[in-house]
């Protein structure tokens, strides 16, 4: 029985078990940067689902809109940073809620709602007077050449939850 | 607006709208341990402070680099220097000038200042909680704010 078997010469055993070990050594170098390489893919995609609670429920929210803001961290490459956010929020006349961006669209300045006493229901850019109505549309003849963006929104438990600011071309 | 790439990049194509200059006046030391992680403090708090200020008007103001200088600085001299970087900026179209500080002693000179001194007291201290410090500096940001574009409204 044994003669069938083929003997394993000095020479043979030494070469399996050299390549054996080095294959091992190999791999190990190899899988670390492996993982690198394909990281991207594994990464989970910024999803929209980015949504903050505000700490506003829903019952509070009425025809008047009204200023919301909080925070959300923001990774800029190795950077981290609490960017803060506001959002004027209200329901319209069939009870839809409207998250508006403060940010006018002309230059970048906060407006506020009625920021100005001679323009009442209206949105009011301090900065150059431009204006926009309450559904965040610009008032033509003002500085601004488009709407405000607009705040994705969800309700969960009762509580305001939004997202991102959207540009109105893309809603 | 800011003293960046991207910032002056729209500055340039936009003058006409920004016509207002808000140059920070920050001093530091080394002299005194005592005093070091308070002015230090207060030095944060203002540069957060003009952060949230910026913001808030940023299409009609261009924020400048901060202006630094010693503790001890004579101020006199240090007026000068500030009003060649006024006579600099005023190569373009400007009108208005604030320097913001929370240093008091500049109040005695803000008669040889080209420009308007907006002094900041010290607030904001250390012990106060993360909220109250944020809701200090927002109600700050809007008074200096209403200040400024009591300003504006005077050119109408």
């Amino acid at each position: 029985m044994s003669k069938d078997k083929q003997p394993v010469s000095r020479r043979q055993f030494l070469n399996y078990t050299l390549t054996g070990a080095g294959g091992f050594m190999a791999a190990g170098l190899l899988i670390s940067p492996l993982r690198m390489a394909i990281d991207p893919v594994l990464q989970k995609e910024e999803s929209q689902g980015d949504f903050t609670n505000v700490q506003l429920a829903e019952e509070d929210l009425t025809n008047e809109p009204q200023r919301v803001d909080w925070e959300v961290e923001q990774i800029d490459g190795w950077y981290e940073s609490k960017v803060s956010k506001t959002a004027w929020v209200y329901k319209d006349d069939n009870g839809e809620i409207v998250a508006l961006s403060p940010i006018c669209k002309h230059l970048g300045c906060v407006v506020s709602w009625e920021g100005s006493d001679d323009y009442p229901n209206q949105f009011y850019c301090p900065c150059h007077d431009g204006r926009y109505y309450k559904d965040g549309e610009n008032v033509p003849g003002t500085p601004p050449t488009a709407g405000l963006d607009i705040y994705e929104h969800k309700v969960e438990n009762g509580m305001l939850y939004l997202g991102k600011a959207q540009l109105r071309e893309e809603l | 607006m800011k003293w960046t790439k991207q910032d002056l990049q729209q500055y340039v194509q936009a003058k006409e709208y920004i016509d207002t200059i808000i140059l920070p006046l920050i001093p530091f030391h080394f002299l005194t341990d005592s005093s070091l992680e308070k002015d230090a403090f207060q030095r944060e708090v203002l540069s957060v402070f003009i952060r949230e200020l910026e913001k808030e008007i940023t299409g009609r103001v261009m924020l400048c680099p901060d202006y630094n200088y010693l503790k001890s600085a004579d101020k006199k001299t240090e007026v000068v220097r500030i009003n060649s970087w006024v006579e600099n900026i005023r190569s373009q179209p400007f009108d208005h000038f604030f320097f913001i500080t929370a240093d008091s002693g500049w109040k005695k000179f803000d008669q040889a200042m080209q420009g308007t001194l907006i002094w900041n007291p010290h607030i904001v201290t250390e012990s106060m909680q993360a909220r109250e410090k944020q809701s200090v500096v927002h109600s700050q940001v809007q008074q200096v704010g209403e200040l400024i574009r009591s300003y504006w409204q005077d050119d109408k």
